[in-house]
């Protein structure tokens, strides 16, 4: 009887940790409404590397294209309908899909948004703090050209949040230098070809002008500046592969690259399964900071040297893992691979 | 006798593919049911409004391709002019947004009548113009919404006759689209106007001839569109609680459930119900991929085969019954 006893209580144990083990599996869902961008597409890798090497994500169900705020409310939606454990999301708008949010939060679900905040006070939120990205690089072309001149202000997409943060960043650091002047301002859309026609378009009306300020389409900025061989301005840009590359091997360039790393996806899945194994953090919100590199100072430059990585596609961000919040090797996030791939 | 019957056959087929769907989803995930179908019915909705826009000018033998960014459009002018204003202002901002899509539709029509310019361009250049203004409006997303007109598409339609396990079948979001739609289509088509959408739609020519007023019917059926726009933008407004200036997807996916819903691109045949169940389609197939968990760059090719497919096969049934 007491050996009966003792197999049925081990046998117990046994399916209790069985449980616990199985409960070890998370299903992520992942939501991101802008498809075909290099930095997204490494939010995505990140995203697949990091929930590969956490070990415990059973499979991610990754809704991925081009949409608006209320195709993403309907992404949301589906991914509550299919029971995911937690949603990472970068959001087209952070008060436009606050509804869905909330439903995914109230049927059980962690929420946690990447890149840019959501309005939801529910979710978690891990971001670039992007007014800052939009301050440090601004500054550092002001002070570059003397603080005084006129500024090609070539910005992200109209009406996306991350592209506004930036703006409030750029203008505060425009109110520092009141000598400075922006000469002509464009909306890249984020895209390459559309950038570098945009700039082309600007050389040929032969109006001269001091520095660029990039929000990211910055290498083919620098290709068209040395192809039609117009005066090598100071460019700023973001760290992507190609644009770190030109600022240590393109002859005369001055530049900086601000970080922005798109592995903050993957950061946002260690967060969400921190926070399914009861680990929350104290803040609701966490920022990750900016960092400047230039190839002025002989500090700069050597961080450039460092960071630069010809392997990786150019439009991809050099930072491609954030300390603390990731764990994957390069070969991982290049693969590209999730869980059951 | 013949053309209704196959067009009836083809929204059964629609209906029969939707139901199909709906039968994959449970499968798949067992759970889906009342409060998912009513995830789906927000999905629709924008969609749903620009269909109708795009059927009734495709029905008149034309094209809209400025039907996302008139949505765009309506919906920052709706949120911008209720942020921050109080709940009945919204009463006035309603009927002010709706008249305001009715015009710029019309402008669209009248455009294309006195330039005598194809429809395709005209639409273009007016798509890029409602992009600029809706950017002139509201350079970001922004503004907001009534709570009333936002609680008209959350949460299901109280019917107190019926226990709560049916009631949740019938979200708010699906009574409003039906309302919607029906007030504007039903009187239309039975009118001498909607006669005249239809003919001008089939033979301009021959309708001129007839003593169809062809310049006003175009100029009415681009109004009707744009007053459809507007519903969609308001529905956009709704949903997310703000405006957004860049238009969503709309445009393509419009084209595609009016070809879906079996009406014919050149004009002349067709209806609305064809395409609205055509929406309903296309979103649950969005939502059986995602249950399903494919790649999401595998899902955009499996919706434009279904398409292709969905349309040959009816061509091929149509061709086959044309035979007999």
């Amino acid at each position: 009887m007491k050996v009966l006893k003792t197999i049925g209580l081990a046998a117990l144990g046994a399916t209790m940790l069985a449980g616990a083990a199985a409960a070890q599996e998370y299903t992520i869902g992942v939501s991101n409404t802008v498809q075909g961008n290099g930095w997204r597409e490494e939010m995505i890798c990140a995203i697949k590397a990091q929930a590969l090497a956490s070990g415990k994500v059973k499979a991610l169900n990754i809704a991925h294209r081009n949409t608006d705020a209320a195709g993403q409310l309907e992404d949301l939606r589906n991914l509550i309908s299919a029971k995911v454990d937690a949603i990472v999301v970068n959001p087209a708008d952070p008060a436009g899909i606050q509804a869905a949010l909330a439903e995914a939060t109230a049927a059980g679900i962690t929420v946690v948004a990447v890149d840019q905040a959501v309005t939801e006070p529910s979710a978690y939120i891990i971001s670039n703090n992007q007014e800052e990205y939009g301050y440090l690089g601004a500054k550092w072309l002001f002070e570059t050209i003397g603080g005084k001149g006129n500024i090609v202000y070539m910005r992200g997409a109209a009406g996306a949040s991350a592209d506004s943060d930036r703006d409030k960043g750029f203008k505060r650091a425009l109110a520092e230098f009141p000598d400075v002047k922006v000469a002509q301002e464009v909306f890249t859309g984020w895209q390459q070809d559309q950038g570098k026609q945009q700039i082309l378009d600007y050389i040929a009306t032969g109006v001269p002008f001091d520095g660029i300020w990039t929000s990211g389409i910055d290498n083919v900025i620098v290709d068209a500046l040395v192809e039609s061989q117009a005066t090598l301005v100071p460019v700023v840009g973001a760290d992507n592969a190609g644009f770190v590359g030109q600022l240590n091997s393109v002859e005369g360039l001055k530049g900086a690259a601000v970080t922005n790393p798109g592995s903050i996806g993957g950061a946002g899945v260690t967060l969400a399964v921190q926070i399914l194994d009861g680990k929350k953090p104290a803040e609701q919100t966490v920022l990750v900071q900016p960092e400047i590199w230039e190839n002025v100072t002989d500090a700069g430059k050597e961080k450039l040297k460092g960071a630069a990585d010809p392997s990786l596609s150019p439009e991809w961000p050099v930072s491609i893992s954030i300390p603390d919040w990731t764990t994957y090797t390069k070969d991982q996030i290049v693969a590209c691979k999730g869980p059951g791939e | 006798m013949m053309r209704i019957l196959r067009q009836q056959g083809w929204i059964a087929g629609l209906l029969v593919l939707f139901v199909l769907l709906f039968i994959a989803a449970r499968v798949i995930q067992p759970s889906y049911g009342a409060g998912d179908f009513g995830s789906l019915v927000s999905a629709v909705l924008p969609f749903a409004f620009a269909v109708a826009a795009q059927t009734v000018v495709v029905i008149a033998g034309g094209i809209d391709l400025s039907v996302a960014a008139m949505m765009a459009v309506t919906s920052v002018t709706a949120a911008a002019l209720m942020a921050g204003a109080s709940e009945e202002f919204a009463l006035l901002v309603v009927p002010f947004v709706l008249l305001m899509g009715f015009a710029l539709g019309a402008l669209n029509g009248i455009l294309i009548v006195v330039t005598r310019v194809p429809d395709i361009v005209v639409t273009l250049a007016t798509l890029f113009m409602l992009q600029g203004a809706a950017l002139l409006i509201l350079p970001a997303p922004g503004g907001g919404s009534a709570d009333w007109l936002r609680s008209l598409i959350f949460g299901t339609v109280p019917l107190p006759v019926l226990p709560a396990a049916v009631t949740a079948w019938f979200p708010k979001a699906l009574l409003l689209l039906v309302v919607l739609l029906c007030i504007v289509w039903i009187p239309l088509k039975r009118s001498r106007l909607g006669l005249s959408i239809y003919a001008i739609g089939s033979n301009e020519l021959a309708a001129f001839r007839s003593g169809v007023p062809v310049a006003r019917t175009k100029i009415l059926a681009y109004a009707i569109g744009g007053l459809f726009g507007a519903m969609g933008g308001l529905s956009l407004t709704m949903s997310t609680g703000i405006g957004a200036p860049i238009p969503g997807p709309y445009l393509m996916a419009s084209v595609a459930a009016v070809v879906l819903g079996g009406v014919v691109l050149g004009g002349g045949k067709g209806g609305l119900l064809g395409p609205i169940i055509a929406v309903f389609v296309l979103r649950l197939a969005r939502t059986v991929l995602t249950l399903l968990a494919i790649d999401p760059n595998v899902t955009a090719i499996v919706e434009g085969t279904i398409l292709v497919a969905v349309v040959m096969f009816g061509a091929f049934i149509a061709m086959r019954s044309r035979q007999s």
